[in-house]
């Protein structure tokens, strides 16, 4: 199958997107991530891989700062796009999480159509100026998000009558239409079967024309599949950030190389 | 299959025995579980049954009312143009009922006066406004359907025993003569009691109506409505979306939860005290009413505002804030449209409440005679439940039937209440 080739990779010349120093989350007394360092590349796919409870989806929802939302988290250090400091006073988290897309792990369409779907983003941000425009939006994010064949004649059915699958690529289609530059998936496979996955991954692949593209994943031959980078998260700690195929070939740490080879997880 | 060791397969026999004798103790619970289900129903629909039908035997009565058809010759001497609105409609009236008795003695005062009796009370106001507005009519012959009086009322819907000894009856030979006599003319006949949802309560059951309580009832539900639905929905709004949770917005938590348990009749008091007392609003009005319902009203919004607001899975929540979503366009463009059906439920269901509820209303005059309908929420009035009251309190036979009647528009109004609940509820239940 096409999608399950291993992905040709560039040559990392790509600067970085995201940097983090010295990243710490508290929920409360727990202690979810430890002084982090990562930076993460533009135009290409990150993965972060770790056991179950590592901290993978704590540290993703520091980068567009969903933690907000969460009373008893507390985050501290520094995280920087493109040179600004995200948690600065000054950058307001909605303005943020436009610049930052995210693609969570269970499909959440709205309860709405298929259109108002991917036209709810352009519209709060005030993106298109007339209907012709957003019309636009909507076709030109369907299609980066492969599914504008499948829903073409019926945009104005409610997305939650579409598959698993089609409503995981529907939410990608949401995600890209305010034109992120940095797009967040949390585990966007776990809910899919083996075809929507190939799908998805296929449609992420070329996301990374465009996107910076960060992915947690528990399957590892997906993250093998679909990234560039690597980071491998061990009970709130980063153990190991590098390309994907040195990780995978050749792991530094003991710990890194045990996950890998199944031995915890 | 063949191949399977002796061994597991005694093995998976003796698991199965096992299952088998715990399967049929739980199918036993399960038989009494279902036969107590069953039985709880049943006993709750016959209780349902027993009071709609008592209420139905002694109500259905109240539903048509007994009028009698006169040819009356409005007489200049009696009735001139000068003296209007007054003048002897009484003397009138009497004379076309005793032209069709021609036993009567038109001279004698005292067998007029029980000819009289026949109709009801409000016979010659009904005449006199006839009159009053085309005064041309006077020394003319004009036909008129009038109410008759209670007791003939009563005998006409066989509510009066003939068998009774006269002493005791009150219709006397002579008076059960005369009605048998008007029946024979065809002059007496029942119809459907409009009056009983277009007059306003009155001294005489025949003329006494609901639109004074249905319009007061209707007017306090307004102001309750008006006052707990957006005062509901905000505290509830905020309070869970907005609010800090601190120890004080759990203080208020529990004080909300714990008002919604309050008697009644303890708001009544306070509505007493404050509203009437302190800021000098009318008495038996149904604004007050409307805000003493309001105060019972709130929060039971609120707690269902809240749940229905819990409900909505955190996923969409998620959603618009990973798109770019403020909290308020969050809030008010996805949360509190996907609660909308059961906020609205919640709603009508405690508006429901307040249409029957009683007590309070009691203590803030709203069981007061009035005689006309309300016209604006700051008029004296009554509401349909202190209504049923006042009739079920009053001596006159008429009122017995007429409170059964009263109850049973009261459930109507319920019953429509619950089905436009459920009708929204269905409308805008959406799947996600
Ligand atoms: N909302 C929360 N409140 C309190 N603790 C939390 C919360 N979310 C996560 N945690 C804790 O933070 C730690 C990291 O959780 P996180 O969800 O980031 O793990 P994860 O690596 O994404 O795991 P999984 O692969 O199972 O999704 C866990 O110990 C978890 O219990
Ligand atoms: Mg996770």
């Amino acid at each position: 199958m096409d999608a399950l080739r291993t992905v040709t990779r560039d040559i990392d010349t790509n600067s970085t997107k995201i940097s983090a120093r010295g990243v710490q989350v508290h929920y409360g007394d727990t202690h979810a991530i430890k002084d982090v360092d990562v930076d993460i590349k533009e135009r290409s796919v990150t993965a972060f891989i770790g056991p179950s409870g590592c901290g993978k989806s704590t540290f993703l929802r520091c980068i567009n700062r969903m933690n907000d939302t969460i009373d008893i988290c507390r985050v501290t250090g520094d995280i920087r796009i493109d040179g600004d400091d995200i948690y600065d006073r000054s950058i307001d988290p909605v303005q943020l999480r436009a610049r930052v897309g995210m693609v969570f792990q269970k499909p959440n369409p709205f309860p709405k159509s298929i259109y108002d779907n991917v036209a709810y983003g352009p519209k709060i941000h005030g993106l298109a100026r007339s209907r012709a425009e957003m019309d636009e939006i909507v076709e030109r994010s369907l299609r980066r998000g492969a599914i504008w064949d499948e829903v073409k004649d019926r945009l104005h059915a409610p997305g939650t009558g579409l598959s698993g699958g089609q409503q995981q690529r529907l939410c990608i289609a949401r995600a890209v239409a305010t034109d992120p530059e940095v797009l967040l998936m949390d585990e966007p496979c776990s809910a899919l079967d083996p075809i929507a996955t190939a799908q998805i991954e296929e449609l992420i692949d070329t996301l990374r024309e465009k996107y910076t593209v960060v992915i947690v994943t528990h399957s590892m031959q997906q993250a093998a599949r679909v990234s560039q980078k690597t980071a491998f998260f061990h009970l709130g700690n980063l153990v190991e950030y590098g390309d994907t195929d040195d990780i995978f070939t050749n792991p530094k740490d003991r710990r890194t190389e045990s996950y890998i080879s199944g031995r915890i997880g | 299959m063949t191949d399977i060791p002796s061994g597991s397969g005694a093995v998976a026999r003796t698991t199965m025995d096992k299952v088998h004798g715990s399967l049929a103790r739980r199918h036993r619970k399960q038989l009494i579980l279902q036969i107590f289900g069953i039985t709880a129903i049943s006993l709750a629909f016959l209780m349902l049954f027993i009071l709609l039908a008592s209420l139905i035997t002694t109500g259905h009565k109240a539903f048509t009312q007994t009028e009698i058809t006169l040819e009356v010759f409005i007489d200049p001497e009696e009735i001139s143009v000068e003296r209007l609105p007054r003048g002897n409609f009484t003397n009138v009236l009497a004379a076309a009922v005793a032209a069709d008795l021609p036993s009567v003695d038109q001279q004698d005062r005292a067998e007029m006066r029980v000819v009289g009796g026949i109709l009801s009370n409000g016979a010659q106001f009904q005449l006199r406004d006839r009159v009053v507005e085309e005064p041309e009519l006077i020394g003319q012959t004009i036909t008129i359907s009038v109410p008759v009086s209670d007791p003939y009322d009563q005998l006409h819907k066989d509510l009066l025993d003939r068998e009774t000894p006269e002493n005791l009856r009150r219709l006397d030979d002579t008076q059960i003569a005369y009605y048998d006599r008007l029946v024979e003319n065809g002059a007496i006949a029942a119809s459907l009691n409009t009056g009983l949802l277009t007059n306003a309560d009155s001294r005489f059951p025949e003329l006494a109506g609901l639109k004074g309580a249905i319009m007061g009832s209707f007017w306090a539900l307004l102001t309750c409505f008006l006052i707990s639905f957006p005062l509901g929905i905000g505290a509830a709004i905020y309070l869970e979306e907005f609010a800090p949770k601190n120890k004080l917005s759990d203080f208020i938590e529990v004080n909300i939860n714990n008002l919604a348990a309050v008697p009644s009749v303890v708001f009544g008091l306070l509505a007493l005290s404050v509203f009437i007392g302190l800021f000098g609003l009318p008495r038996s009005a149904p604004f007050v009413g409307g805000l003493t319902l309001a105060l019972m009203t709130m929060p039971t919004i609120i707690i269902a505002t809240r749940a229905a607001l819990k409900a909505v899975p955190p996923s969409i929540r998620e959603a618009a804030l990973g798109l770019g979503a403020s909290k308020q366009q969050v809030v008010f463009g996805h949360v509190v449209p996907l609660a909308m059906p059961g906020i609205l439920t919640g709603t009508i269901i405690g508006l429901a409440q307040a249409l029957g509820e009683t007590a309070p209303l009691l203590l803030i005059g709203m069981n007061a005679f009035i005689t006309s309908a309300p016209a604006t929420p700051f008029d004296s009035a009554t509401a349909l439940p202190t209504q049923i009251f006042i009739w079920a309190d009053s001596p006159e036979r008429g009122f017995v039937s007429r409170t059964s009647a009263a109850i049973l528009v009261l459930l109507t109004f319920l019953i429509m209440m619950n089905a436009i609940a459920i009708y929204l509820r269905s409308k805008f239940e959406r799947k996600w």
